[in-house]
């Protein structure tokens, strides 16, 4: 069962069209990546779900309700809406114990979530106290409160550090495992790539891809990284190359080639022709970074070109 | 609509922002108090007009009202600072991002607005009474050391204090209430506050000194009728059933825009 569809749905702010007639199912259970780039209508797309704000047209339900009435699956959604959102003045317990109240939830869920992400023992300091990692955690915990079926968490890693990051990305895990639907949007797609089951890239508000996470991996492409000895010659190798008919991108000293492993040797043997000794010759296989922004466009500022510039600021 | 009040009030338990409230009720009762006797008994009059303060003649002082005067002189001072921090309490929710996550969890936007000022309310009644405390205590010294007679102060004493009590509660749900309508129309407590004090310090006094223009419906004016139980001008009653109306409409305002838009914050 898909625990999100939307059909047609579009939300205008002013002349900027923030979501573009999005049609998309995210299917039940398991990690599902929503990304794309600053400005692609993710966070319209996500408060539309949780009844923040209303779409200008379309329609889209949440784990079978229509989002026209979000009473209706409230209880069994929870969220972590961009940065965690806690009056900074209370202790992080008495953060939760008021959204616990404000859910009808007995206050052992508050214990039980505090556990889970690791802040027993901090949780009667004050929030002003807490690092942006500790704040991130609470905001996790907050959204696990209810022991929701469907847990919406935007940029859950922001401001942890890497033993946190790993921490966050095993719980995703385990969230997925235990047959809930955990939708994460990111920019690390590093991130995505490691817990994801699932992914949905969206960019100007329309859809550029839905399906599993392993289809998209099937685009990936090998590539050869190269470095000339010497760095001087980094430009007359380029330059060899692509006379000789290679598809070459630099990168400070190293050069990309698009090529396979089977021809690694021709290329080692062209930058000999070339007078070039190579001091690096690995050959790579794409990650979801560099799949992503082959099909969304290289950066914001390209995006850009072709949309109102005033996009970026919608979502 | 209980679990939103309990919520509400689980937030509102910050002991900077209870102690700041309860505190500036308390040194405004003794600074008005002390203000107030020492002009009453000099037999000083203040000029027409005069911002936010009615003070009693040297007669009602010494009549067995005389003893919670000072609370309705005050009760336009304990206006703005009810306005104030229901502003605060309701614009944090903006400033924090808080709102996103309250409205996530009770899609039912009219709960979680009854249920703040529910729990305002609750912390209302407190500063209250703690402010007619204050005041049964410093009006009492005061009154000794400035030579005017308590004799009659301990006549109905519980009638008394108790019908300041309420008249001044009800005039400080009436401030709460627009501090929390300028909230939810700006978003930020610091417009809110300016918008508060601006209207009460500079706009209604200037609308006061303009003697064409009739002032008994102003907001202020009637909510110091209220707080007093009624003044020469203007009897309970009316201010009551006036400020009731400025309360419907500003709820039915606030609630229309906070149930109708966007949370974008």
């Amino acid at each position: 069962m898909s625990v999100v569809v939307t059909t047609d749905l579009t939300r205008r702010f002013g002349t900027v069209t923030a979501l573009d007639r999005l049609t998309v199912e995210v299917p039940g259970a398991g990690v599902i990546g929503l990304v794309g780039p600053n400005g692609s209508g993710k966070s319209t797309l996500i408060r539309i779900l949780l009844g923040l704000i209303r779409p200008t047209g379309g329609n889209a339900t949440v784990l079978g309700s229509a989002i026209s009435s979000p009473r209706d699956y409230a209880s069994r959604v929870g969220v972590l809406i961009e940065s965690p959102a806690f009056i900074p003045g209370l202790s992080a317990r008495s953060n939760l114990v008021s959204l616990a109240h404000l859910r009808r939830l007995p206050l052992e869920r508050v214990d039980a979530v505090l556990a889970q992400v690791g802040l027993v023992g901090r949780d009667r300091e004050p929030v002003r106290r807490f690092s942006l990692g500790m704040k991130q955690r609470l905001g996790i915990a907050a959204a696990l409160l209810s022991d929701p079926e469907l847990l919406i968490l935007d940029e859950p890693t922001n401001g942890l550090d890497p033993a946190g990051i790993v921490e966050v990305r095993e719980l995703l895990r385990d969230l997925g495992r235990e047959g809930r639907t955990v939708i994460v949007s990111s920019h690390q797609l590093s991130e995505i790539e490691a817990v994801c089951d699932h992914l949905v890239i969206i960019r100007f508000g329309e859809l550029i891809f839905s399906g599993p996470m392993a289809e998209v991996m099937k685009r990936t492409r090998e590539h050869i990284d190269i470095a000339a000895e010497h760095a001087a010659d980094t430009g007359r190798l380029e330059s060899a190359l692509v006379a000789g008919g290679w598809s070459v991108t630099q990168a400070d000293a190293v050069l990309r080639v698009a090529a396979g492993a089977d021809r690694a040797a021709d290329l080692n043997r062209a930058a000999a022709a070339a007078g070039v000794t190579l001091s690096r010759l690995v050959v790579a296989q794409d990650n979801l970074e560099e799949i992503f922004l082959e099909m969304t466009g290289r950066v914001d500022g390209e995006l850009a070109d072709g949309r109102a510039a005033t996009d970026a600021t919608v979502a | 609509m209980l679990a939103a009040v309990r919520s509400e009030l689980t937030r509102l338990r910050q002991p900077r922002f209870l102690i700041t409230w309860f505190g500036l009720m308390a040194l405004f009762t003794v600074l008005v108090n002390t203000i107030m006797i020492t002009f009453v008994s000099g037999g000083g009059n203040l000029p027409p007009g005069a911002p936010g303060v009615a003070f009693p003649t040297l007669a009602e002082m010494e009549s067995p009202s005389g003893l919670m005067a000072g609370l309705a002189a005050a009760s336009n001072m304990f206006g703005i600072v009810t306005l104030s921090f229901w502003a605060v309490a309701t614009a944090t929710d903006y400033s924090s991002g808080l709102v996103r996550l309250l409205v996530a969890a009770e899609p039912r936007r009219w709960r979680l607005l009854a249920g703040k000022i529910g729990a305002l309310l609750v912390v209302t009644a407190a500063a209250t009474t703690v402010a007619a405390l204050v005041n049964v205590f410093a009006a009492m010294p005061a009154a000794g050391a400035a030579g005017i007679s308590t004799a009659a102060w301990g006549t109905d004493l519980i009638g008394v204090v108790g019908g300041a009590w309420v008249h001044l509660f009800l005039a400080l749900c009436a401030w709460g209430v627009l501090g929390l309508v300028i909230a939810v129309l700006t978003r930020s407590a610091a417009v809110a506050i300016s918008i508060g004090v601006g209207y009460v310090l500079v706009f209604e006094s200037l609308i006061k000194m303009a003697k064409d223009v009739p002032s008994d419906w102003l907001l202020g004016t009637t909510l110091g009728a209220v707080a007093s139980g009624g003044t020469a001008a203007v009897s309970f009653g009316t201010a009551l059933a006036l400020a009731l109306g400025y309360v419907t409409l500003g709820l039915l305002l606030a609630g229309a825009v906070f149930i109708r838009r966007d949370v974008t914050d």
